[in-house]
Order: C-alpha cells, then sequence, then structure tokens
C-alpha cells in the first residue's frame, strides 16, 4: 500500500480496474475541499466540472479504448493559464477578466484535455507570477505542507503545494526564473522546465517573453515525464516554439546511467554562509547515488553564474515592463507591492541593456554548450536553502533571491528538471536541479527517474495531505532513505 | 536628494508612472540595484560581437 499516489500509480489502477476516475477525483476534491483554507491551494475549483470528466474518463475504461495518457488523472492548472471553465486572474486585480474567456483553453490545456486529463481548478500563484505574497490584497496566501509558516515558493505556489499535499497528481506551473523548479524543490515534488520552446505558451500570461515556460510538476521525474509527453510539440499560436521532433520520454527511463557523464556544480561559493548546510550534504549524496546506478562524476564551474542570473533579471523586468507599462500609470496601487516595484525597477534599464543582456545571454549559451561537449547532464541544488518563512520575504530584493539557483537557465535556455533530494534540519525538503543539452529533457529525465527508483525522497509525505488509500504495485525494496 | 533619487524621478516621469509613497524607498533601493546589475552584463566585453536573440520572426 502506497498512500501517495503518482501519477503513473494511479494510470495502472485505472488500467487496473483496481480505481475509478470517479474515485480517485472525488478524492481530490475531498482533499481540496479540507486543506484549501490551510494551504492557499486554489483560486478557484471545478469541482462539477472534475466530476463530469472523471465520469467520462471511467466509460473510456470501461468500454475498453485506448485511454489517453493522462485518462482520470486529477490535474491543477495555475492561474496564469487560460481555461474554459472560468476566468483567469494571474491572481491580480488589474487583469482583465475577459481576456482567459475569450482564448479559451490554452493549448497546453488543451492537450491535457484530450488526453484525458481531469482539471480540478486553477492553482495560486504570485500576482502575475511574480514577487511575492501580499497580505493586504484578497487572494489566498500558499502555505507550505510541511510547514505552514513558510512559503511554498513561487510563482507556481498552488500547483506546487496541491500536488505535495495530493489535491491533485499533477498540474501546470510556468517558469521564468524558477517558478516551476523552487515551488517544486521547497514542497518536495518533482518539475521540470524544458527546453524553451518546446512547449507551447500561448494562452499564458506573459511575464518575459523570452524566458517563460510552461511545463509539468508532480510528485515523480515519470510522471513528469508522461506529462511532458503530451504537452511537448510545436504549435503555430506560440512565435517561440520551436518545431522539433518530440521523442518518447517514457522509452529512456531505463534506471540504467551506465557511461553517463556527470557534472556537479554544488554553487556553494555564490551563496557563502547564506547556504544551508544541509543542501551541499543532500547534493553529495544523490551524486553518490548516480554514481552507484553507473555514472562517471567530475566536478564543474558553471560559466558566467552572475552574469547570466542578472541577465534573466534585465530581460525578465524589461520584457514583464513593456507588458505592464499602461496598467502602471493607472492603477499602480493595485498591483501587489512587490509586482509593482519589482517589474517597476525596469525603469533603471536602458534599451542598450536590454540588448546586452540578449548578447550576454548568447556567450552564456555558447559557454555551457561547451561544458556539454565533456558532460551529458549538469546537477547543481535547485536552492542553497529549504523553504524561506513566509516572514522571512520581504520584498523582491531580498538577499535570499541569491540562494535560488534556477534563472541561469532561463537565460540559456536548456532543459531542467528539479527531483527531492532530501531534507534540512527543520525537515524543509530540498531539490537537485537536473539540466541537460537543449531538446535533450529524455536524458535529464532518466537521470531524474533512475535517481528515484534508487531513492524515496520523492514520496515523502508532508504533515499536511490528503492520503490515497489505493492498492498500488509494490514499490519494491527501495532504499528507506526518506527522512 | 541623492543623485539617484533625481534619476529616478526623471525615468518615472518619461514612464508616466507616480508610485505610492510608501514604494519610493524600495524603488529608490532596486533602482540602486538595477543599475549595478546593468554594469555586471557590460563587464562582459566578449559579448560586444554577438547577435542578439530578440523576438522577432518574419513569420506570423
Amino acid at each position: 500500500m502506497n498512500e501517495y499516489l503518482t501519477i503513473s500509480d494511479a494510470l495502472d489502477g485505472l488500467r487496473e480496474n483496481e480505481i475509478t476516475a470517479t474515485e480517485l477525483v472525488e478524492k481530490a476534491i475531498e482533499t481540496g475541499k479540507s486543506l484549501d483554507d490551510e494551504l492557499g491551494i486554489y483560486i478557484a475549483r471545478y469541482d462539477e466540472h472534475a466530476r463530469e470528466a472523471a465520469a467520462a474518463a471511467d466509460a473510456v475504461y470501461a468500454a475498453g479504448d485506448e485511454p489517453g495518457l493522462l485518462q482520470g488523472i486529477p490535474l491543477g492548472i495555475k492561474d496564469i493559464i487560460t481555461t474554459v471553465e472560468g476566468e483567469t486572474t494571474a491572481q491580480s486585480l488589474v487583469l482583465d477578466r475577459s481576456w482567459g474567456p475569450a482564448i479559451g483553453d490554452a493549448v497546453v490545456v488543451q492537450r491535457m484535455r484530450d488526453a484525458g486529463g481531469v482539471i480540478t481548478g486553477k492553482t495560486t500563484t504570485m500576482e502575475y507570477a511574480i514577487g511575492v505574497p501580499d497580505w493586504t490584497k484578497p487572494f489566498p496566501i500558499p502555505r507550505n505542507p510541511w510547514n505552514t509558516e513558510h512559503w511554498t515558493g513561487g510563482s507556481s505556489s498552488g500547483t506546487g503545494n496541491g500536488v505535495a499535499a495530493g489535491a491533485f497528481l499533477g498540474g501546470l506551473g510556468t517558469d521564468t526564473g524558477g517558478s516551476i523548479r523552487i515551488p517544486a524543490a521547497y514542497c518536495g515534488i518533482s518539475g521540470i522546465k524544458a527546453t524553451f520552446g518546446r512547449v507551447p505558451k500561448s494562452g499564458c500570461v506573459p511575464l518575459g517573453y523570452s524566458l517563460d515556460h510552461i511545463g509539468p510538476m508532480a510528485r515523480s521525474a515519470r510522471d513528469c515525464a508522461i506529462m511532458l509527453q503530451v504537452l511537448a510539440g510545436y504549435d503555430p499560436s506560440d512565435a517561440c516554439a520551436v518545431d522539433a521532433p518530440v521523442p518518447d520520454y517514457l522509452s529512456g527511463l531505463t534506471g540504467d546511467l551506465t557511461g553517463l557523464r556527470v557534472g556537479v556544480d554544488t554553487l556553494a561559493q555564490h551563496v557563502g554562509d547564506d547556504g544551508d548546510p544541509a543542501t551541499v550534504a543532500a547534493l553529495q549524496a544523490a551524486v553518490s547515488v548516480l554514481s552507484e546506478l553507473g555514472a562517471t562524476v567530475t566536478e564543474l564551474a558553471l560559466p558566467y553564474y552572475a552574469e547570466l542570473n542578472v541577465a534573466t533579471r534585465v530581460t525578465s523586468r524589461s520584457e514583464a515592463f513593456a507588458y505592464h507599462v499602461p496598467d502602471f500609470r493607472s492603477r499602480w496601487g493595485d498591483y501587489f507591492q512587490s509586482t509593482r516595484t519589482g517589474v517597476g525597477s525596469a525603469v533603471a534599464f536602458t534599451g542598450a541593456d536590454f540588448v546586452q543582456a540578449q548578447r550576454v545571454r548568447r556567450v552564456g549559451q555558447k559557454a555551457v554548450a561547451a561544458l556539454f561537449a565533456d558532460v551529458d547532464v549538469i546537477v547543481t541544488p535547485t536552492a542553497s536553502i529549504g523553504a524561506l518563512s513566509l516572514e522571512e520575504l520581504g520584498d523582491l530584493g531580498g538577499g535570499w533571491f541569491r540562494s535560488m539557483h534556477t534563472s541561469y537557465w532561463n537565460a540559456v535556455g536548456n532543459p531542467a528538471l528539479s527531483v527531492p533530494m532530501g531534507f534540512t534540519a527543520a525537515a524543509l525538503p530540498l531539490g537537485m536541479q537536473i539540466v541537460t543539452r537543449p531538446f535533450d529533457e529524455a536524458t535529464g529525465l532518466k537521470v531524474g527517474e533512475a535517481y528515484q527508483r534508487a531513492t524515496r525522497w520523492h514520496l515523502a509525505v508532508p504533515p499536511l495531505a490528503g492520503r490515497y488509500d489505493v492498492a498500488v504495485r509494490d514499490q519494491g525494496d527501495l532504499t528507506d532513505t526518506a527522512a | 536628494m541623492t543623485g539617484d533619487d533625481q534619476k529616478l524621478d526623471v525615468v518615472l516621469e518619461i514612464c508616466g508612472i507616480s508610485p505610492l509613497p510608501q514604494d519610493k524607498e524600495i524603488m529608490l533601493k532596486n533602482f540602486v540595484t538595477a543599475r549595478e546589475q546593468a554594469a555586471l552584463l557590460w563587464g562582459v566585453a566578449e559579448a560586444r560581437y554577438e547577435e542578439p536573440g530578440l523576438i522577432f520572426s518574419a513569420k506570423l
């Protein structure tokens, strides 16, 4: 018995008639209802729509038809991505409420729906996917199910804590500087930002046009692979989408890392005493697991580390400012303080600064490509600390920002997966970031899945979580490493 | 007022933005940080002759 279902487990149970989609979705609805006030998971729940979709999924299984890759799986959608069930708010008083319904389903939502996914609702974010919670505005404050005095990370906060708490089994986040990977790390789940352009982002409120990614968040790397299989692929509605073939991600999950070359950077030199010592120890232990699985490991140093993080910041602020400046002129006070002062800081940048940021990104891409001549995978901590307490957050200028190691990869566009790798002394989850060459998500997912065959961090259940009392396949003799 | 105060006021006026009084201190701090960050980017001298990737495609 595994109380903490993965998407993969649930699909097995559905195919083998051990559970129905209706039972799964009712459990998700019950969990959402019981924990939402405490955790701030949802902006809106679509219970009746979800029940109808679950019934339709059950009909597919009952008829013996070929199910979709997500047939009957309850899924949450970050509320900056449009769906037909209701409006999109971007957790803001400012966004025109008619914008989302005019679009209908975003391409990614339509793809999940076509694959049989059941949309349970729209999840909390930071306003417009940037900033920190604001107690003065009429929106839920997302809290971490491992400790509700702590933040979920952002901005895909509700998808992160919702998966961790079992309010749904997977969901969509977006990532402009780490907004999938940071909440995944802080909440103890998995999440992947694919290569820039791999997943169409039309139907998503923009933050940084040249940095935004939509991607899956779920319990395991295998679950992320299932979801990415559905989400990936060209669509002409996104000017940044790339028309590249999508491989079979699931067939590559062999568990064998023999011959794989892994480069490791702890990034400890960039955070100094601000890092939690548990992070480096957890990463070293994780790398040892990869080595035991057949990988060869070398140390390396990420080039242009500070410069590329700054390039992401200059680019995202400038691109976001272009989107928001008309509303800044007339509705400044309606924005969250961290949004308006964070995005508003773009007034400091010149047009030439923006172009220089793009040139630095090119320099960085080439330097990173050179690294990948000698390694197949780069691993780092996702962040050098566990989830911050809500009291510590302050504004976006907080020094804590440098403890996050995600925005570097938005600057250069490589795919990056975060998987749980342990806990701090305060029992807060830590994440390992697994990065591969552009359009080689398959190798990162393979590494993450192999790591999760050998560890149980991704199956650890937070204190606040719904339990899925469903018989699933035996988890085998996994090393009992979860705290 | 410091020099940075004055520069910030000028660019805010150019952009047509009037921050609330409680935002001024954060805006100034962010402004100074942003200028430092821009300077860091210009320290990457080898970027001078790179062709930047920009958001444009002739294909609609």
